[in-house]
């Protein structure tokens, strides 16, 4: 007996390279928060468990590794709920560590006593309780390999108090690296068939490319065969923006090419992505005229939306190396190219300026990313700015753009910026955020001034609760039923906020203002810097495909509908 | 709603047929009957299910949802003895 529960926790998670953990301590978790006291893991004191969770997530995705968050039983644990339900359906590796009642007090409604894995067995990949201390090192090192490997996600291991609090002997974890799944030489054959032989194909690319670390095969893939590229939400990055053969984003928010070139395709080549339904629109409408291959690492993806000719079991980056052996030519896309060049010459993305004079939040986001350039992260919440931040932020490069995708998870912004910057120190990261999401979350604001994690935050305070009041504008006849916040009437003042917070506050509310503005809170290195972008209410996301209807609808502006109008 | 009987080879481990239920509840399969039996190996157990599945919902989907969980070791669809084996 060398050590306790707790300080084989500690060790184990040491000996699988944990170099940061986001948490909080409490009664149930505090045995293991003495050992991490003497431990080389940072840990980052957030100010609210659901921040850890995000921070997790932020983390990983900045860095390709696991993200750790810890929490005490109860309260604590169900508020990672929001967090692991995010970074299962956006595929994030992170592990989960509670804390539990003590053995003999589970099932008694013990004090901060809350059943765990049963609230989240829907939203984990895996979860442990563990009853021997013996095991907590197998456990730890079990929970590494199965939230980072295949598709990833999140991974809880719930750890009764008196477990931690036992004597036990460390057993250095046996670390495995599965393997990855073997292709189908078939599959690959009949793909490749189905490519060479298409008039109209199309790369569809999902987060899946970005999990896998496939940006480079991607490019070469594309690049030998002059095939067009989408990139949704969760890829933004994965392939550059810059880029010749780059459409945009597809689906409800995305761009006209983007969106035609499903719509025309003859041949949809979807890697790590699920035909989601804000890709698809109303799914019998999608792509009608388009074979499928769909590869994934997840066998389940594969036709569960929509039939794929050819599927494919694998890592995205042994399927685009596997294609790029067997494609020895270019297929002639011309008249292809053709079409999806005029598209881009007619329908490129753009915005209006608002008629009230007021600063559009479009402008905004453009100048950031200006500024700030390809080598920053930008995270993002959800609602408006988060498509614009989608739209308008240039990305060059894998893991640049940090969201919450498939959750839709208000809030996200900062407290992943938070965990993105403590994973990539070097790199400058901007929170494009909304006044609404910004007010779920901010307190992380003073976790990041207290650890020294100086985030930029930028919120788009449009005064409302934009994405809901833009459908309100569209659906409900103008009727604002609950989505004006207050905020520009200053309910909070975030400059004053922000310096309650410890950061540096800054205001802008005028297009002379937004460099000068951007500028000078990308000179702050000391502490967090957020800027009150104060912009107008009405502005709007467009393109937009209104849910319920098929891509072949989508208004490049309101009103407009280039593909349902063309004449083919 | 079409109905498929499935056999399932479970890891003894707790929470593996809470995992199971929850899936079926989350995925929106109507689970008509069930049984579950130590098998023949020890750490094993065999869950027998009846399921019913909404229109535009395949079975072969099912199976492969029921072998992304780690504790699952083998899925048999005794409809059209369509096995998923996923290894020791």
């Amino acid at each position: 007996m060398d050590t306790t529960g707790a300080g084989a926790l500690i060790k184990a998670l040491e000996d699988v390279g944990c170099e940061v953990i986001f948490g909080m301590p409490g009664g149930a978790i505090l045995p293991a928060y003495d050992p991490l006291f003497d431990s080389k893991i940072r840990h980052v004191l957030v100010r609210h468990e659901q921040g850890a969770g995000h921070a997790a997530q932020g983390y990983a995705q900045a860095t390709g590794r696991v993200g750790v968050c810890m929490a005490t039983s109860g309260p604590g644990a169900t508020n990672l709920v929001t967090p692991l339900a995010d970074a299962y359906m956006d595929s994030v590796p992170i592990v989960a560590i509670t804390g539990q009642v003590a053995r003999s007090m589970i099932g008694t409604d013990a004090f901060q006593e809350a059943d765990i894995r049963s609230i989240t067995l829907p939203i984990t990949k895996h979860s442990f309780q563990v009853h021997d201390p013996a095991d907590i090192p197998r456990v730890i090192a079990e929970a590494f390999t199965l939230a980072s490997s295949g598709r990833p996600g999140p991974v809880l291991v719930d750890l009764p108090k008196d477990v931690l609090a036992t004597a036990t002997t460390y057993t250095p974890p046996k670390i495995t690296t599965p393997s990855r799944p073997v292709l189908s030489p078939v599959q690959i054959r009949n793909a490749a068939q189905l490519i060479g032989s298409s008039k109209r194909p199309v790369f569809y690319v999902g987060g899946g490319v970005i999990r896998s670390g496939a940006a480079q095969e991607l490019r070469k893939l594309a690049e030998k065969t002059g095939i067009p590229v989408v990139t949704t939400l969760m890829a933004r990055g994965a392939f550059p923006d810059s880029h010749p053969l780059h459409l945009g984003m597809p689906g409800m928010h995305g761009t006209v090419p983007a969106v035609a070139a499903l719509q025309r395709a003859d041949l949809l080549i979807a890697l790590g992505t699920r035909f989601d339904d804000r890709v698809t629109g109303l799914l019998p409408e999608f792509a009608p005229h388009a074979a499928v291959i769909h590869a994934d690492i997840d066998p389940a993806e594969i036709s569960k939306n929509r039939k794929a000719d050819v599927g494919i079991v694998g890592d995205c980056r042994d399927v685009m190396a596997a294609l790029s052996a067997v494609i020895t030519r270019k297929t002639d896309l011309t008249d292809w190219w053709n079409y999806l060049g005029g598209l881009l010459t007619t329908y490129p993305l753009g915005y209006d300026w608002p008629a009230d004079g007021m600063l559009a939040p479009q402008y905004v986001i453009e100048r950031i990313s200006k500024l700030a350039g390809p080598e920053a992260i930008y995270t993002a919440g959800v609602g408006q700015h988060q498509m614009w931040a989608a739209q308008y932020v240039k990305y060059e490069r894998p893991g640049s753009f940090i969201n919450s995708g498939g959750a839709g998870t208000m809030g996200f912004a900062v407290p992943a910026a938070m965990g993105a910057q403590a994973g990539a120190p070097d790199r400058t990261v901007w929170a494009i955020d909304g006044d609404g999401c910004f007010q779920m979350t901010n307190q992380e604001l003073a976790t990041c001034a207290a650890e020294g994690i100086p985030i930029k935050v930028a919120i788009i305070n449009n005064g409302n609760l934009g994405m809901v009041r833009q459908w309100q504008t569209l659906f409900y006849e103008g009727r604002y039923s609950n989505t004006r916040l207050g905020t520009h009437q200053r309910h909070p003042d975030f400059v004053k906020l922000a310096d309650a917070l410890g950061c540096v506050g800054l205001r802008c509310e005028s297009q002379s203002e937004v460099d000068g503005v951007v500028l000078e809170a990308m000179a702050v290195h000391d502490r967090p810097v957020v800027v009150d972008f104060v912009v107008g209410q009405d502005a709007q996301v467009w393109p937009m495909v209104a849910a319920g209807t098929g891509n072949d609808e989508i208004m490049a502006a309101r009103g407009i509908r280039p593909l349902f109008d063309e004449v083919e | 709603m079409t109905r498929h009987s499935l056999s399932l080879l479970l890891r003894n481990e707790p929470g593996a047929l809470a995992r199971i239920v929850v899936l079926f509840s989350s995925r929106g399969v109507e689970v008509e009957s069930l049984s579950l039996a130590p098998a023949e190996r020890g750490d094993l157990s065999r869950l027998d299910v009846v399921v019913g599945l909404q229109q535009g919902r395949t079975v072969v989907q099912l199976i492969k949802q029921l072998g992304r969980v780690v504790d699952v070791k083998n899925v048999v669809d005794g409809t059209h003895d369509e096995a998923l084996e996923l290894g020791a």
